[in-house]
């Protein structure tokens, strides 16, 4: 899929969410990292950020995208079905592309 | 990286302090669309009672807002910052003990309600607090917002199931206190607990809690009924009740959310007309006999269709009780078909006493069709709390005021049939002039000099949750 037509749709796809947070507890990650940014509604969130243009990526947005495991048990939780493992993909190609505002360096953290 | 971001990362250390504007953005957004209007300086992480005390000292000496928060799942804006700090209880999610003979249950703010309840299984218990945001929603966030739910009309509210806190206040020190007892009985001069529950984060911050705990009901009967005629479908609650029956859960919905939940989620069954859904605990032997009792009482009363169900597990895998649960998700959709992608609703929180339900809810639809707004209505009808949903487009100026008008609208309702603005969600920033014109017509405007009164001895220079309730 050419950017234009990817950044639509994962972006659809993102702006579904509503911000509920059940999603969280079912995400293998999310208690192991440091923070939101480590579960489904988090990523969601600063995918839609970042295609939006509200925000340049920064260090821990990369390694919030770039730690998920594309489990999808989000997915099953999620009340409005939203494709969590497709926002983040979406998103990590977009971001490899260079489309979002450049490339950072980003270290994943533990807990603590 | 901000001054304030290193102090705080000098006090409690490197690991427990974010500061990146994207993570911080996280923390800034609640499930009805609303926003933090300035974001926040940093998220800290405690671990410990300790943690918060220090945090608290800090923020007290250097008069710095500090904004407390669980899963951020709350209605109405009780957990958005506004600058400055968030305290969010992520990391502090054990469940420290759990004592059947006692019957308490002993947990850190961070433990999820539905992570609480598979815990309390093992021991055929459970915390009979079920907010329908249960998967995501923490102890602590209910605790501060007041929670009720489902189970409410038989089991009250978070205020009826908490013994004992652990608070720290917003002073020099940081003051780290245990109020409360681990029993039912506990007369400790006035009830600071329950001053602290509801109290939204605003007089001191919640460290731990000794919650009550319930035996699992041994069976549960469900029987769901669609009425044409509004009236019967009151008239049907009102005469389980009048039987001396007090269910263990009684929901609603009205016709039109009910065609709306058809048609964006589907039905597992023939969905037409107001629904009632009814769960009530039995003990095993008695199943058939209530069972019975039950769907009689619902087709005498006028009931077009009524579906029957031995237990709970029967009912889950009929799907009669996926009407119910795809209320909010069908909000949502309903409401992005009405006014576009990013759409979101505001939910309403009155409740009147059950015998004023048929006129509040006649009077939640004329609201309705006056503002002509995208409107779905359900509720826990044992209780008399009704959750209107009010479409609205966050990022449209007229939608949100239109929107906040007919928000404004139904508190009065509430108000004028001797109801109140908000029976479990709590004031936030949405119902802060309901809650005002509520206690005028009790003619206990003073309440809210007592009230601000209150919130100077416990937080002198307003640094926690600023903005919020008075």
């Amino acid at each position: 899929m050419p950017a234009a037509g990817l950044r639509e749709r994962v972006l659809e796809e993102a702006g579904r969410c509503a911000y509920c947070g059940f999603c969280e507890a079912a995400c293998p990650t999310l208690r192991h990292g440091p923070h939101r940014g480590y579960g489904p509604r988090g990523r969601v969130e600063i995918a839609r950020r970042l295609l939006e243009g509200l925000s340049k990526p920064t260090g821990e947005a990369v390694a919030s995208l770039f730690t998920c495991l594309l489990c999808g048990a989000c997915r099953v939780k999620c009340p409005l079905g939203v494709d969590v493992p497709l926002v983040v993909r979406g998103a990590r190609s977009l971001y490899l592309a260079g489309v979002l505002g450049g490339r950072v360096g980003a270290r994943p953290r533990l807990r603590g | 990286m901000g001054r304030l971001a290193s102090e705080l990362r000098a006090l409690l250390g490197e690991g427990k302090v974010v500061d990146d504007p994207l993570v911080v953005a996280l923390y800034s957004r609640a499930p009805d669309g609303l926003e933090a209007e300035e974001l926040p300086e940093a998220v800290v992480f405690p671990e410990s009672a300790e943690d918060v005390s220090r945090l608290l000292a800090f923020a007290y000496r250097r008069g710095v807002p500090v904004y407390p928060q669980g899963s951020t799942s709350s209605l109405g804006g009780l957990a958005l910052p506004s600058g400055g700090v968030v305290l969010s209880f992520e990391r502090m999610d054990r469940i420290r003990e759990v004592s059947v003979v006692d019957g308490v249950a002993v947990v850190e703010p961070g433990v999820r309600i539905e992570e609480l309840n598979v815990e309390l299984a093992r021991y055929g218990y459970m915390f009979p607090i079920d907010p329908a945001s249960a998967a995501a929603a923490t102890v602590g966030g209910a605790i501060n917002s007041g929670a009720g739910g489902m189970r409410g009309a038989k089991y009250g509210t978070m205020r009826d199931w908490v013994l004992g806190l652990q608070i720290v206040l917003p002073d020099e020190r940081g003051t780290v206190m245990r109020i409360g007892c681990r029993t039912v009985k506990c007369r400790q001069g006035y009830d600071l607990v329950r001053l602290i529950v509801g109290s939204e984060g605003t007089l001191a911050v919640v460290t731990e809690a000794v919650l009550r705990i319930a035996p699992l009901p041994e069976n549960v009967v469900v029987a769901l009924a669609f009425y044409e005629r509004l009236e019967d479908l009151v008239s049907a609650a009102v005469a389980i009740k009048e039987e001396g029956v007090q269910p263990l859960i009684m929901e609603f919905m009205d016709a039109d959310t009910v065609d709306i939940v058809v048609k964006y989620r589907g039905a597992p069954v023939e969905a037409r007309g107001h629904m009632l859904l009814v769960g009530v605990d039995v003990n095993r032997e008695a199943t058939g006999r209530v069972l019975r009792w039950l769907a009689g009482l619902l087709r005498r009363h006028g009931a077009s269709r009524v579906y029957e169900a031995r237990s709970m597990a029967e009912a889950e895998e009929r799907g009669l009780l996926d009407v119910r649960r795809a209320l909010f998700p069908a909000q949502v959709e309903y409401a992005r078909r009405a006014l576009g992608p990013g759409a979101q609703a505001l939910l309403e929180d009155i409740a009147v006493p059950p015998s004023r339900l048929a006129e509040a809810v006649e009077g939640v639809l004329r609201v309705r069709d006056e503002y002509g707004l995208p409107m779905a209505l359900g509720g826990h009808i044992g209780d008399g709390n009704l959750h209107p949903a009010i479409a609205y487009n966050p990022r449209d100026r007229r939608s949100v005021e239109r929107a906040h008008a007919a928000f404004r609208e139904i508190m009065r309702l509430a108000v004028r049939l001797g109801g109140t603005v908000s029976a479990e969600h709590g004031i936030g920033l949405l119902k802060r002039e309901g809650l005002r014109e509520e206690l005028e017509a009790l003619g206990a405007s003073k309440a809210l000099e007592i009230m601000r009164a209150i919130k100077r001895v416990f937080d002198p220079k307003n640094i926690l949750n600023p903005g919020k309730v008075v």
